[in-house]
């Protein structure tokens, strides 16, 4: 049973994720922040993470960055909200997704999605990046 | 009168009037006074000499003379020649001659006077000897010949002198014409210029010294202003020029400005949009996951779901319009197949019962581009080609071309130039636009669309791709005809403007 860890900042998102992966039969734990995920971690190996961009804290990128280091094994999917995302209050020189999208390759993520994507979407992502048919 | 008189020609007159006045009256008299003293001198000199012949002759009478023998020299004293007065006084006794009436005889004075007493005779009184006794020879002799011929000099006189004045009065009037004249013309050439007339040459047709240097002056000033006014003409167009240049800097930074702030703000809410709807979509799947297919609940949910896609693409859209700034990648290719990619997608996106009439020519030249940009133009432009349809009748028509592009056309949009050009075009045989609405619908939000259909952003989105391939987007509608898109794209190669 693979195991997968969100880490979002949104409630909604972690509860609606994490309920369409159980269904789907995936082991999911959750953290809201880049941090809290990294310590979960820790004690437990995942297969697959789950990452939001734009969170208080340690950003995405960040965070993809040091699992990356500490993970070799582990998947890892941005996922971003698209548009000049910055905290706010909104920045004109904030940079926009396709650079963040960039460096969260340069960061080590498999794969990169954008928001909203639907279940069947995600459900393919992850299916591939965990080499299961 | 003051009026002519303070003319050139007046005071010409006036001063050589008035010199002539206090001159001339001098000049005559003195002239007359010579001629006359000299006459009478003359006149006297000559009756002296008559006179003292008599003398002489009485001198030469025997002393015995008789009476008669006086009288005769008195009477030949008269007679040769304008005698009034002859008479002989011998002691006492005054013996007068036979031809003297009776007045000239009581008129003997001893005058010598010429000219005076009012008598018109000259007396003379000679002393005789050879007589029988001292006596004394008065002769008279008749002055009016002399004054008559005085008078006749002295008519000659005022007639020259009068004559003499008005030749100089009308020289002078002639000569001062001379100098009015081109004083006149002067006068007229430095009106004109004052009052802006400064294109005609000046050239007097005098030849007086002081009337060519002054025009000389003249033609340098009005030289000098001509020139003065060019530079000062020159200069405020340079100067509109560069307000109105300015003006439109101006107003393009404004507009990009205002465009920026509203992608920033746009990105940010899509952003936020986006974190909203992931779980709504999860949560929807979810859902209709737990419940049977045909069940009302699953029904609405279903068209829930269609929503929330709208509102997904509706996200994108203002994504896209907020991402305008970050920098796109251009590549050299045809513009021909990145079309045909776009129908493609567009037979998909739209009914099946759209008739599309596509002609795309596969010999057009390469143009600098960002094909995924193109391709989201077209899909705009065709989508709003459908929307403009009514009840799906009519049709719609892209087309790719190369044309030329004549002065004509190029006249009437300032950012078009001549010459070959891509042209991608889209027509509609729907509901077209009022020129109101034309004038606006490159504006971000401006929709014709109801409430919920249509965000008004995919056109501001196609005029910025447009712009930033350097290129063209013109626009022809008539209100129940259709509208008619055309896009203008330099080919690859064309020279880079800034």
């Amino acid at each position: 049973m693979a195991k997968i860890l969100i880490v979002d900042d949104e409630e909604d998102v972690r509860i609606a994720l994490q309920q369409v992966l159980e269904r789907a039969g995936y082991e999911v734990s959750v953290a809201a922040t880049g941090n809290e995920g990294l310590d979960l971690l820790n004690k437990e190996r995942a297969d697959l993470v789950i990452t939001d961009v734009i969170m208080p804290g340690i950003d995405g990128i960040t965070t993809a960055r040091k699992i990356r280091e500490k993970y070799r094994g582990t998947r890892i999917i941005v996922i971003s909200g698209g548009g000049k995302a910055a905290p706010e209050p909104y920045e004109p020189d904030a940079i926009s997704t396709r650079s963040y999208l960039a460096s969260a390759s340069s960061a080590g993520a498999d794969r990169t999605l954008t928001k909203p994507f639907d279940r069947d979407e995600l459900l393919r992502v992850v299916r591939s990046l965990l080499g299961e048919s | 009168m003051a009026r002519h008189l303070n003319t050139i020609p007046g005071r010409l007159v006036m001063m050589l009037l008035l010199i002539h006045a206090l001159l001339m009256p001098p000049l005559f008299y003195a002239i007359s006074g010579t001629v006359e003293s000299t006459m009478k001198d003359i006149f006297i000199d000559k009756l002296r000499n008559v006179a003292q012949i008599f003398v002489d002759r009485f001198d030469t009478l025997e002393p015995e003379a008789s009476e008669q023998r006086i009288v005769e020299l008195l009477d030949s004293a008269i007679l040769s020649g304008q005698g009034r007065y002859a008479a002989v006084d011998i002691g006492g006794r005054t013996v007068t001659s036979s031809l003297m009436t009776a007045e000239d005889a009581a008129l003997f004075r001893e005058d010598f006077a010429f000219g005076e007493n009012g008598d018109d005779v000259y007396y003379l009184s000679l002393p005789v000897s050879g007589l029988a006794a001292p006596a004394v020879l008065k002769l008279g002799y008749d002055e009016s010949p002399i004054h008559e011929d005085l008078d006749g000099i002295r008519r000659t006189l005022i007639y020259v002198l009068s004559a003499y004045l008005l030749l100089t009065l009308l020289v002078a009037g002639l000569v001062s014409i001379t100098v009015i004249s081109p004083l006149r013309w002067l006068q007229s050439a430095s009106r004109a210029i004052s009052s802006g007339d400064v294109d005609r040459e000046l050239r007097p047709d005098s030849r007086l010294a002081e009337i060519v240097a002054l025009s000389d002056d003249l033609e340098r000033m009005r030289r000098n202003l001509v020139g003065i006014n060019e530079r000062l003409r020159n200069e405020i167009a340079e100067r509109e020029q560069a307000e109105a240049d300015r003006h439109r800097l101006e107003e393009q930074a404004h507009h990009n400005q205002r465009l920026r702030s509203l992608g920033t703000l746009a990105g940010g809410v899509a952003h936020e949009f986006n974190n909203v709807l992931q779980p709504m979509v999860l949560y929807l799947d979810l859902a209709l996951e737990d419940l049977p297919p045909d069940s009302p609940i699953a029904k609405n949910l279903a068209r829930v779901q269609e929503l929330a896609g709208r509102a997904k693409g509706l996200s994108q859209q203002i994504l896209t319009f907020s991402r305008q700034d970050s920098n796109p990648r251009f590549v050299t290719r045809s513009i021909a197949p990145v079309a045909e990619e776009a129908i493609t997608m567009i037979r998909a996106l739209l009914p099946a019962t759209l008739d599309l009439r596509v002609d795309i020519s596969s010999e057009c030249s390469p143009v600098r581009c960002v094909p995924e940009q193109i391709q989201q133009v077209l899909v705009n432009l065709c989508n709003n080609a459908y929307q403009a349809l009514a009840d799906d009748s009519g049709h719609v028509w892209v087309s790719l071309r190369e044309v030329p592009v004549s002065e004509q056309l190029a006249g009437g949009h300032p950012n078009l130039e001549t010459g070959p050009h891509v042209v991608l075009e889209v027509r509609d045989t729907g509901k077209g636009m009022d020129a109101d609405t034309l004038e606006r619908i490159f504006e971000p939000f401006f929709t014709t669309q109801e409430v919920g259909k249509g965000t008004g952003l995919g056109l501001s989105v196609v005029h910025g791709i447009v712009k930033r391939h350097d290129g063209e987007i013109v626009v022809e509608s008539e209100p129940g005809k259709g509208t008619r898109f055309r896009i203008f794209l330099p080919p690859a190669g064309h020279d880079e403007r800034s």
